[in-house]
């Protein structure tokens, strides 16, 4: 017997507006993602990703419209019982000084835990296998500080890892990081999705990596959903010249028919757009 | 220190120096009649728990506040809680004294210690609703007002006394400079209730300020009520600083010290941070006492060329500064060195 797929499963945006004191940030943007795979959030500074990532995530509430989970309005929802089914980490996140590796992952189970906050079995094993997963079980004692960039950044994914969501929302994961760290910190994401089928959303700056690491593209513009869908149907010379004005070659690639992107000029503004 | 003998060690150097604190004082007493001695159990045992307790309320309500603000230079004065208590209090000796005369509030009392945490707390309060923007608190914000704050009542506290008498300053100057001279079981009383709500309400918290620390975002993220997180983790730090200060005035530096002790041999983890905080600053404050007894005032009357009144002895808040300070320039440089 074939299962109907079903039509609330997923994380959907419902005509959602969110304003910072006099300035709307994002107007009525409506969102579908289905469960499974890895989309990124993309768009210039200022075009209101990040805020649409805290808005999803239930860390801002939307000035208008709902956020929901499965069907289920967010808003109402306890906060630990959305921490247990999304994990989300901000932009560049600062631990306090001197803090190891473990003493971070483990606060991963503070959704989980009991009033008493003592760990039971299944938290040390959900701190196992998030250290394990991220490859940082051998860093487990060491201070935060004392790691490099992509270390660090691999701890704090950790962190959500301990926390055993199905989805896992991380803002701009790549910000301060040499490309080495940059490509360690998405391939380690991009095992998470196909390993342990944890479904991502991420906000990223580089529309290069975006093509090359996810499966659907978001393309945010002045605070309004301008695009989605898979990165070839995203990535075109008319999305690049509106929103991000420049001019750009895109180049299929032969392996994986993704768009690689060649950048060629900024457009003045009043430029036509192609 | 490892970490199996860390909480054994502790207890014992407490143990050692609260048993030093009994034994060492103006009035020698023979060890044989020590146990039934009328001045051990009027005078110094009063004194020692009142200084056990207020060090720990101090060195807890230092660490909240470090957790709340992630500024490690955070320490219980940081809302204005100190100022404001030492102002109510002020404010009430003055104007009792005028009304009953000077002996009255010398007894000190209930209504003291109540006037003291009712300033304290409204000091606080102020702080945290000045701080607050839509709905949250900014702990860059709460800093900042926290001196505003202190700095007004500290201000108002200088009024009143330009307008006090000899005999008033001398008396509200303990409680500025912070003393616990004269600390009897009233004392013991009037800070029980307090030491008791505040620290137990600090201790449970120890999990929320886990999450807490590491910065909003994440705390919110792993299902935590960021701001109902702080204003507890504040309101506990608050009952435990008016409480303390109410009784013993405003002390400096074991609030800020104890904490950063204790971080050096615990760790972040909050679960055994507020423990030990408390703990070290205890230790601390038991320690200073013992100096401010013992210190020989020969040297400061014959650099002063005039007498010191003998059997009060220093008060305890001219010494903490004394130990707080060459600590935290080793502190400072020490870790600069290994840097």
């Amino acid at each position: 017997m074939m299962l109907a797929p079903n039509p609330d499963a997923g994380l959907r945006a419902e005509a959602v507006s969110v304003g910072y004191a006099d300035r709307a940030v994002l107007e009525r943007v409506a969102l579908h993602l289905p469960t499974g795979g890895i989309t990124a959030l993309v768009g210039p500074n200022g075009s209101g990703k990040s805020t649409l990532l805290k808005a999803l995530a239930r860390l801002k509430a939307p000035s208008a419209g709902a956020v929901l989970l499965d069907g289920q309005a967010i808003a109402r929802l306890p906060s630990a019982e959305v921490a247990r089914r999304m994990a989300v980490l901000p932009q560049a996140p600062v631990a306090p000084s001197g803090m190891t590796v473990a003493e971070l992952v483990e606060q991963g189970r503070y959704p989980h835990a009991g009033p008493l906050r003592m760990l039971r079995r299944q938290d040390h094993e959900a701190i196992r296998e998030a250290l394990a997963a991220t490859g940082m079980t051998g860093f487990a004692a060491r201070a935060l500080d004392e790691l490099s960039g992509g270390e660090r950044q691999r701890a704090w994914i950790a962190l959500a890892l301990a926390q055993s969501t199905p989805w896992l929302l991380l803002d701009e994961p790549t910000t301060f990081l040499d490309i080495g760290h940059q490509l360690e910190v998405l391939d380690l994401v991009a095992r998470l999705n196909r390993e342990r089928g944890i479904t991502v959303l991420m906000v990223l700056h580089d529309l290069a990596q975006a093509a090359r690491f996810a499966d659907r593209m978001v393309v945010l513009h002045a605070g309004r959903l301008h695009s989605e869908g898979p990165p070839e149907a995203v990535v075109t010379p008319a999305m690049l010249a509106e929103v991000f004005r420049i001019e750009a070659r895109i180049i299929p690639d032969a392996a994986t028919g993704r768009p690689h992107l060649l950048p060629i000029r900024h457009l003045p503004d009043g430029a036509p757009a192609c | 220190m490892s970490v199996r003998l860390l909480w054994p060690g502790l207890t014992a150097l407490l143990l050692a120096t609260a048993a030093a604190q009994l034994a060492i004082g103006t009035v020698a007493i023979p060890l044989a009649e020590m146990p039934d001695h009328i001045i051990l159990h009027a005078v110094r045992l009063p004194r020692l728990i009142v200084v056990v307790l207020s060090g720990a309320m101090l060195g807890l309500a230092g660490a909240l506040l470090q957790t709340v603000t992630r500024n490690p230079l955070a320490e219980p004065g940081l809302m204005g809680v100190s100022a404001g208590a030492v102002l109510a209090i002020v404010a009430m000796i003055i104007a009792a004294s005028r009304a009953e005369g000077l002996g009255v509030v010398r007894e000190t009392g209930w209504h003291l210690g109540l006037a003291g945490v009712a300033g304290g707390m409204a000091a606080g309060a102020l702080t945290y609703a000045l701080s607050r923007h839509q709905g949250t608190s900014r702990p860059i914000l709460l800093v900042l007002m926290g001196v505003l704050v202190a700095g007004s009542a500290s201000a108002l506290t200088s009024v009143l006394l330009l307008t006090a008498d000899e005999s008033q300053l001398r008396l509200v100057l303990h409680w500025t400079i912070g003393s616990t001279n004269g600390r009897g079981w009233v004392h013991v009383e009037m800070l029980l209730p307090y030491a008791a709500a505040g620290l137990a309400m600090g201790l449970l918290s120890a999990g929320v300020a886990n999450a807490l620390q590491l910065g909003a975002g994440v705390a919110a993220g792993l299902g935590l009520r960021v701001e109902h997180a702080r204003l507890l983790l504040i309101f506990a730090a608050a009952v435990l600083t008016a409480g303390a200060v109410s009784v013993v005035g405003g002390i400096g530096f074991v609030g800020l010290i104890g904490p950063h002790l204790a971080r050096m041999l615990v760790g972040n983890d909050a679960r055994r941070l507020f423990p030990a905080a408390a703990v070290v600053a205890a230790l601390l404050l038991t320690l200073a006492d013992l100096g401010a007894r013992t210190f020989p005032l020969g040297w400061i009357e014959a650099w002063t060329r005039s007498p010191v009144p003998a059997p009060t002895g220093l008060p305890v808040g001219v010494i903490t500064p004394l130990l707080g300070v060459p600590f935290f320039l080793w502190l400072v440089f020490a870790r600069r060195e290994r840097a």
